[in-house]
């Protein structure tokens, strides 16, 4: 055997390794999609969307557990969003590498990996046990703290992709600093943030532990935040790990929304990143009109 | 000791006996560094890399104060008043000296977006006078009839060179008496080159030019006064032409004789 054939039979044998485990890293996401779509796709039905939860054999639904969710999600996103953004453009922009800023970023860093449970625990400590209930408020809190590192980061990851020739052009037409981040910085990683942005909801929405102590759950379509809410996560596990054959139904359908919501959410971030460049000139041409 | 030959002219800028220090460094960058810059006509910077001539030119409208702790000593005097001033106000002083830089900078935005940028930060919104200013700037900037028809196109959509030539527009919109070029025709092709040289000559009507260029022929043909720079001093400053026929300085004869650089 010749080096060359020696060569290319070991070039073959590795591309089908890694080819074959590039399938099996992909087959996990697929065989999850279809236990949930076996389960789940016989839990949906109507009635799942517009009642409410009830006792076990009396049909009832999950719509107090959507809107719960998509209150506590946006809710989050309100609280988190703001803080993330402007906390990663005070790391970029303001403190840039000084070590108040770094200090910043290695914090964040460990917030992002903080167990989920243990940020559930302290909204407790800090929102639940001294107002002496479970609220939308502390379930809000809690999801917004897991947001504000995500944001933080891809926030200040993505301004430092904008090229500081693009900051010294507009400060050299006379911009303040402030004006130069909102009208050049913020356009030109627009993107990137929304990308961000898209990410923590989706992250953030599919976590149980900081509701648990925080927002704690509900059978009933509960809109004030000063009272427990339903989430999609804690009825999921609850109704999973009852012993009532029509409410376990009801955990795959909650499964199978909640998954669906997050995909959603994660393929809508990437085709709009796709299409965005393609969008934009006739985006543009339309507001001259 | 450096020869400074006396001009003829009436003095835009004066720099006198400055010295720069980046962040962060022992030593200076610019060395007691003294010239005039002649109102209307075009002043070339040349010398070889490192040798400061972007440094003085980046110190022109201050924007080495984007970042922390760089050092100006001496005086640059602007209409007899020194620029180097704590309470200098910058954004008035970068409205009157804008900049070109090396690499194209067109803000994602459109065409029109671009060029009424620094007369929107100035507060004219009335769409009419935007508009008239902006096809003026763009006439002034060589670009107008290439994209009359697509002004509310991406920027990004522009070549190379007519992005150049867009910052250029969006530099004379804001109507500055002086204009800065960080070797502006680097990073383009001849032909772009071509256009942005002509460019700069027929702007000196209007406003008083400093470049800054790599490029000796360009100094050349473009420039009245040059000034040779080597090691963070100034070596020789004079009329373009005795700077290149009959200079001085044996390190300027040097230099443009292509002995080093």
């Amino acid at each position: 055997m010749t080096a060359s054939t020696k060569r290319k039979i070991i070039n073959k044998f590795i591309l089908s390794l890694s080819t074959l485990f590039a399938i099996i890293g992909v087959a996990f996401l697929f065989w999850i999609l279809f236990i949930l779509l076996k389960n789940g796709l016989s839990a949906l039905s109507l009635n799942m969307f517009i009642e409410d939860g009830a006792p076990p054999g009396s049909d009832g639904g999950l719509r107090h557990a959507m809107v719960g969710q998509l209150i506590l999600a946006i809710g989050a996103t309100l609280v988190g969003v703001p803080i993330g953004i402007l906390a990663g453009t005070f790391v970029r922009e303001y403190g840039k590498k000084s070590p108040f800023a770094d200090l910043i970023r290695d914090l964040s860093d460990i917030m992002m990996s903080a167990p989920s449970i243990v940020i559930g625990t302290f909204v407790y400590a800090l929102l639940v046990a001294p107002t002496g209930g479970f609220s939308g408020y502390a379930g809000i809190t809690a999801l917004a703290i897991m947001m504000v590192p995500i944001i933080l980061r891809t926030t200040d990851d993505m301004l430092g992709l904008v090229p500081n020739s693009l900051r010294e052009a507009a400060i050299a037409l006379g911009a303040p600093k402030y004006k130069m981040i909102k009208d050049v910085v913020y356009r030109g990683a627009k993107v990137g943030i929304l990308t961000g942005i898209l990410l923590g909801i989706a992250r953030v929405a599919g976590e149980t532990a900081p509701l648990l102590f925080t927002s704690f759950n509900s059978n009933f379509f509960e809109t004030d935040l000063a009272e427990p809410i339903a989430s999609l996560t804690v009825t999921m596990f609850n109704y999973a790990t009852s012993p009532y054959e029509d409410w376990q139904s009801l955990g795959w359908g909650a499964a199978l929304v909640l998954a669906g919501f997050v995909l959603g959410l994660n393929i809508l971030g990437r085709i709009w990143l796709s299409l965005n460049h393609i969008t934009r000139k006739k985006i543009l041409k339309k507001r001259k009109r | 000791m450096a020869t400074v030959d006396k001009i003829n002219e009436e003095i835009d800028l004066e720099v006198k006996n400055f010295s720069f220090r980046y962040a962060g460094s022992e030593t200076n960058s610019l060395k007691n560094v003294s010239l005039p810059i002649a109102k209307n006509k075009v002043t070339a910077l040349i010398g070889p890399s490192g040798c400061g001539k972007t440094t003085l030119l980046r110190s022109l409208n201050r924007i080495h104060d984007l970042y922390h702790g760089n050092k100006y000593f001496g005086e640059i005097k602007f209409e007899g008043h020194n620029i180097l001033e704590e309470d200098e106000d910058l954004i008035h002083l970068r409205i009157r000296i804008g900049m070109i830089f090396q690499k194209p900078t067109a803000f994602p935005m459109s065409i029109y977006d671009n060029v009424a940028y620094g007369l929107r930060l100035q507060g004219v919104k009335d769409h009419k006078t935007l508009d008239i200013k902006v096809a003026e700037a763009l006439k002034g900037g060589a670009l107008f009839d290439e994209v009359k028809n697509r002004l509310h196109d991406d920027a990004d959509s522009l070549s190379g060179g007519q992005q150049q030539r867009l910052c250029i527009a969006r530099a004379i919109a804001v109507e500055p008496e002086i204009l800065l070029f960080d070797e502006p025709t680097s990073a383009l092709d001849p032909i772009s080159t071509i256009a942005i040289e002509s460019l700069i000559k027929s702007l000196k009507d209007k406003v008083t030019i400093v470049i800054v260029t790599h490029n000796m022929q360009q100094a050349q043909r473009i420039s009245d006064y040059t000034a040779f720079m080597y090691l963070g001093e100034l070596i020789e400053f004079g009329k373009t032409s005795k700077i290149f026929s009959n200079p001085d300085e044996d390190l300027t004869k040097q230099y443009i004789g292509g002995k080093f650089g």
